[in-house]
């Protein structure tokens, strides 16, 4: 049981860490990276890894489809083609879903307040903290907010599990970086 | 007289339409049959008609005597001579036994149309009554799977137990109900049962969360969980940043040369200079001991000599205090050791099995001996 979970575990790391280069690559390929400061570098590294991340999940969960839909796409033109090439569809419906999410957060504003109305008698606390902490929660995980509950919590599940793969990966990068950095100014 | 013809009329409106609709339907049929007849008898015996009576009270006679053969010229003949005046209460006797019999046979198109109606309808319903079996045999088949995946969530077993459980489903829904109700003994409408299932659901992904989230085992309660997942993921989610951010500073390229990498990796994870943890050359045996254990006892003393050299510049060059290397087995820190050439054999495995399955043993070695080649040059030197 426990070894093919950590079988699993390193297929996706090996998924992961394959497209992270691949899009690391059309990054280099598209900007000269020399010229890129410092912010923008880490940037794109941290674009990359997510879009990376969502997309060896992608089919499967919501949360990957929303951090897809979620990259901007219109300051630069790299992270367009990151997204296209590593999920392998067309970004095209931008406008679209910005509109949609739009009326979403308008609607859902007002039924909190109405919520908030209603709920001035409430005794149950519990209840009230419950509902607080996971409206923070649908903030944190991509595309959250348009989710129910259930389905919530097994995303967080899933998300969890993701990130945690993309730290491990990235922990163990950067560490081989930091041995070659030094080891570079030496030879 | 006025008052009869305007009742004819009305007759006529009257069963005109299903008559018609009728002829409308079997419309080849009459034509080929009675429209032969009708000239044969015009011919013989009657005059033209004046107006519209023709159209439809000939039809309707021919297709009222159609049955019976004795009245057909009657009926045939009664309506054609409607126009005479002295005729017309026998016209109308015969018109109004026409309409008893107009009125069987419109009676009859229409109860066929209704019948057939009927029949559509009835279809339909059937139809519907079927769409509706099979909906809810559906949600009988999905209360069932829901069943089933609680049922192997719960017993984690194999999938084996939903075919059985889908042979069977009547026997499903029951242990559903008990279960729930036995719990509150009360609220048993469908929302609230519904309700509680979600709720149920949310527990039990709550309980996975429990156990993915490190520190969340002791905590009881809704809110207590959700926070500790709430910082756990934007924990996660900060590392995220400050490695992305770690990466951006470390190199200035953008793209990770992995090969290199692995060559330096292994390379450094043998030597195991350790600039990161400030760990000085000790490392250095357990990592070639892992790494290369068949030339053990030749290779360590070389290559201990070997390291040193570069180490040494290396620390000097981090500024890290320079360690003597005699400390070698002396290992508080041997369980870090371990973890960083573990970590660094895992990074090469992930890449190696993804790339070069075939090299990765070799991969090894080669660049152990590029490093001994290294050594032994500077040691020259």
């Amino acid at each position: 049981m426990k070894s093919r979970m950590q079988n699993s575990s390193t297929l996706l790391k090996q998924d992961f860490l394959k497209k992270w280069i691949k899009g690391l690559q059309i990054y280099t390929n598209f900007k000269k990276a020399k010229t890129m400061s410092i912010f923008e570098r880490k940037k794109a590294i941290k674009l990359s890894a997510d879009v990376a991340m969502a997309s060896t999940r992608n089919p499967m969960t919501r949360w990957s489809r929303a951090v897809m839909a979620n990259v901007p796409t219109d300051d630069d033109n790299a992270s367009k083609i990151l997204v296209e090439q590593l999920s392998g569809r067309k970004i095209e419906k931008k406008a679209l879903i910005t509109c949609s999410r739009k009326i979403l957060r308008r609607s859902r504003i007002k039924a909190r307040r109405v919520v908030r109305k209603s709920t001035v008698k409430a005794s149950s606390i519990a209840k009230k903290l419950v509902k607080n902490r996971t409206r923070v929660l649908k903030r944190l995980v991509p595309g959250g907010e348009e989710m129910d509950e259930i389905c919530l919590i097994k995303e967080t599940l899933d998300y969890i599990l993701s990130l945690r793969v993309q730290v491990d990966v990235m922990r163990h990068l950067a560490l081989a970086a930091e041995r070659l950095d030094p080891s570079e100014r030496v030879l | 007289m006025e008052m009869s013809v305007l009742e004819r009329q009305r007759f006529r409106q009257k069963w005109q339409q299903p008559v018609t609709t009728y002829f409308g339907e079997n419309c080849d049929f009459l034509t080929s049959n009675d429209r032969g007849l009708d000239e044969m008898l015009a011919n013989g015996a009657m005059k033209p008609d004046p107006g519209m009576e023709n159209g439809w009270s000939g039809d309707l006679g021919s297709v009222l005597n159609y049955g019976n053969g004795s009245e057909f010229e009657i009926g045939n003949a009664i309506p054609r001579t409607v126009s005479c005046p002295p005729n017309v209460a026998a016209a109308m006797a015969e018109v109004a036994a026409g309409k008893g019999k107009g009125k069987e046979a419109a009676m009859s198109s229409a109860a066929t149309g209704r019948e057939s109606f009927k029949k559509r309808k009835a279809d339909r319903t059937q139809s519907l009554k079927v769409i509706a079996e099979e909906k809810s045999q559906e949600k009988k088949m999905k209360g069932c799977a829901e069943e089933e995946s609680k049922i192997t969530d719960q017993n984690s077993n194999s999938k084996s137990t939903t075919t059985t459980a889908r042979k069977g489903p009547a026997e499903f829904p029951k242990p559903d109900y008990i279960h729930v109700r036995a719990r509150r003994g009360q609220a048993t409408d469908s929302h609230s049962l519904a309700e509680r299932v979600r709720r149920e659901k949310i527990s039990e992904r709550m309980k996975y969360l429990q156990d993915l989230v490190p520190g969340c085992n002791k905590i009881t309660g809704k809110a207590g969980m959700l926070d500790e997942i709430i910082n756990y993921v934007q924990s996660l989610q900060r590392q995220v940043e400050f490695l992305s951010m770690k990466l951006a500073a470390i190199n200035p390229r953008l793209d990770f040369d992995m090969d290199n990498y692995l060559a330096k990796e292994i390379f450094l994870g043998c030597t195991t200079s350790g600039p990161t943890i400030g760990v000085s050359s000790d490392m250095v045996n357990p990592a070639q001991l892992q790494f290369n254990p068949l030339p053990q006892g030749v290779l360590c003393s070389s290559s201990e000599m070997c390291v040193n050299p570069t180490d040494a510049t290396l620390r000097r060059t981090i500024s890290a205090p320079v360690s003597i290397p005699e400390t070698f087995l002396d290992s508080p820190c041997l369980n870090q050791i371990q973890q960083l050439t573990w970590d660094a054999a895992e990074l090469q495995n992930l890449y190696s099995m993804e790339c070069q399955q075939g090299r990765s043993t070799s991969f090894i070695s080669q660049p152990l001996t590029g490093f001994l080649d290294i050594g032994q040059v500077k040691m020259e030197m």
